[in-house]
Order: structure tokens, then sequence, then C-alpha cells
């Protein structure tokens, strides 16, 4: 069951495959928030995910030709902006030349003694990692198919995710559940 | 006694039983700590889930419908041009090559060759277009207006292009060239709007 949806996904798509703007943007508000959420919970700033939200509904308007209506709309959607995202990542990186770093975001000194709550702890995972995290737990992308979206091993989507759960954990100072 | 690690306390949330998996369920149901500490994960993962759903600051969607109407007519321009370039580039030089009336002025080899330069010009333009890869790119409002009106009216220098074998012949070596500087400039100036995008988002 999908979390997101479009009551008249029926109507609407063919009037996107069409072309219709008022079918188009009846997409865009269905699916503007869950995406940009996606991108924004990945990328490491609000333009990078604005940009990310830009690239997946053209490619969704533009591809939508391929939809063929067997899956969800949501989880197909899903895909084109989780791809998105993970290519803005590997983009950012090029550019800065700054290779797959497994460590974290640099912290100033003072913080590491400061329990953090669960959105700086996400912040300061690396994209990498944070992008395991949010694809696996929240969005329910098995192991296989983050390798595949990250051109990466199973093993290497599972490590990620181990070492990022022992970083959040250690950052938040949570106490055992009563 | 050896505690269950974070990668062996997340297999035990996958689906399916990978091998050692039992093992591990079973030691986290007889040890109190690593229960615990599963919690702790099961809950971390609940907490990641309920966080708010971040919005966008704005509305995007006309710059995207302006970038997906620019790309439909730039998808026809290019079934256009396939066919009708190449029949307007043959039909150009036909036109010069081709002998006039006897009131018709001759086309002057000075004409022939210009003909022949733009008309390869125009290809390199448009292949340096290509290497833009326009279509992939994200393009902010104003440049695709900007480029959608050069692409309308390349159109339409494309369908002039093709009516041009219907012309007197005195009037069509002039019309041929015309045409052909016109659509080197339009295209001069598309290239210049995706270069200067390009540059600006910096790859």
């Amino acid at each position: 069951m999908d979390a997101y949806g479009l009551a008249n996904a029926d109507a609407v798509v063919p009037g996107v495959k069409s072309g219709d703007p008022a079918a188009q943007e009846a997409l865009y508000r269905a699916f503007e928030a869950p995406v940009y959420n996606l991108a924004r919970r990945i990328c490491r700033t609000t333009e990078d995910a604005e940009d990310v939200l830009q690239e997946t509904f053209f490619e969704v308007f533009r591809s939508i030709g391929r939809y063929r209506g067997d899956g969800s709309l949501w989880g197909w959607i899903r895909t084109i902006a989780s791809s998105k995202a993970l290519m803005r990542l590997r983009r950012n990186k090029y550019r800065d030349t700054d290779e797959l770093q497994d460590d974290v975001t640099p912290v100033r000194r003072e913080d590491a003694a400061l329990r953090m709550d669960l959105e700086s702890a996400l912040e300061r995972l690396s994209e990498t990692a944070r992008a395991v995290v949010w694809l696996h737990d929240v969005e329910g992308y098995t192991h296989e198919e983050i390798a595949g979206m990250m051109d990466r091993t199973v093993s290497f989507s599972k490590s990620q995710l181990a070492r990022a759960h022992s970083r959040l954990r250690r950052w938040l100072q949570e106490e055992v559940p009563a | 006694m050896t505690h269950l690690t974070m990668e062996q306390l997340l297999a035990l949330r996958e689906p399916g039983l990978e091998p050692g998996v039992q093992g591990w369920r079973d030691h986290a149901t007889a040890c109190e700590l690593c229960r615990a500490e599963l919690d702790r994960l099961d809950q971390r993962v609940a907490r990641l889930r309920a966080l708010p759903t971040l919005a966008p600051a704005r509305n995007r969607f006309a710059e995207i419908r302006a970038r997906a109407v620019t790309d439909r007519r730039r998808r026809r321009m290019v079934v256009v041009s396939l066919g009708g370039l190449a029949l307007a580039a043959t039909v150009a030089l036909a036109v010069v090559l081709s002998p006039g009336t006897a009131a018709a002025p001759s086309p002057t080899l000075a004409e022939q060759q210009e003909l022949e330069d733009i008309i390869g010009r125009s290809q390199s333009l448009e292949g340096a277009i290509q290497a833009y890869n326009p279509e992939q790119r994200v393009t902010d409002g104003r440049t695709a207006v900007v480029a959608a009106t050069l692409e309308d009216r390349l159109a339409r220098v494309d369908q002039q292009l093709q009516m041009v074998d219907m012309m007197d012949q005195s009037l069509r070596q002039h019309e041929a060239l015309r045409l052909w500087r016109e659509r080197v400039g339009l295209l001069n100036a598309l290239v210049d709007v995706h270069a200067t995008r390009a540059r600006a988002i910096g790859f």
C-alpha cells in the first residue's frame, strides 16, 4: 500500500501522456512533496533537492508513456526520484573531487558533547550513508535494489547502513527503551 | 559472551533467513542487552519514518512545464530536421546548381561555395547543440522560454527552406542563401543559450 497516491490516477495519467497541462499539474501537486522530501533527505542542499525535483518531474512527463500501470504510480515516480538524487550525489562528488567518503561530515568539537536530535544526526552522516539509511529504512528499498541504484555491492549497502546506525546511536545517546 | 554487532541486529530486521540469522535470533531472545539494542534500532527506524515531510519553498511547476513543452517541440523539430533539412539542403544546392532560364542570372561560384559552407556550418552547430545535451539538463524557466522562441523561429525557417524550390528561379538563389544564413544565426544564438546555461551551473 502506498503512502502517497492520486485518487483519480486513471483519469490523470492519460492526460499527462497527451501533454495536457492540467493533468501534468495534478500529477505534480500530488507527488511534489514526497519527491522533494526524498530528494532533500538525500541531497546536501535545498538547491540540489529542488533541481532533483525538477529533473524528476521532467523525466516523469517525458517518460510517462513507459508507465504501464502494473505497479503503483508512486513506486514508479519514486524510483525516478531516487535515481536522480543519487545521480546528483555522484555529480557533486566528482565536482568537489570528494571521493566516496565513508566518514562523517566534519563537525565542531563542542558538538560532540551535545546530544543531537534525529534531524541533526541524520544531516551529519555522509551523503552516501544518509542515502542508504533513507532509501532502506524509510522508503523501503532492499539492499539489492540500493546496490543496483548506487552501482555498488549489496555488502557495501549493508555495511553503510550498519555504520550509519552505529553512529546515529552514539550521537543520539539513546536510552534503553522502557 | 559476545553480543550481536549492528550488522547482525540489522539482519534480524530483514525479510528471509540468511545463514546464521536463526542463531542470532536465538541469541537476541536470550540476551537482554541485545534485545534492548534491537528495540532501540526498531524505535530509531520508527522515528526516521515519522520525521516531517519537507516541502519545497516555491512551486516549480511552471518551469518544469516550460521545459517539458520545449522538449516536446525539440523532439518534433529533430524529426522534421532529419527528413526536412536533408531535403532542404539538397534542394538548395540543386537550385543553385540548376541551369537557369535565359533571363535568370546564373549562380556564381562564390555563391555556390558560400551555400555549401553555410550548410556545413549549420550541421556543425546542430552537433554542438546536441553535445550540450539540452534534454538532460536542468533549465530555468527563462532559459527554456528563450530556447523555445529560437526553436520556433528555426522551425519557421526550415519550413521556408522547403518552399524555396517553388520560387521563381531569379529569387531562389538569394532566398536560399538568405534563409541558410538566418538558420546559422539562430543556431549560433541557441548554442550561446546552452553554453551560458552550462557555464552557470558549472558543467
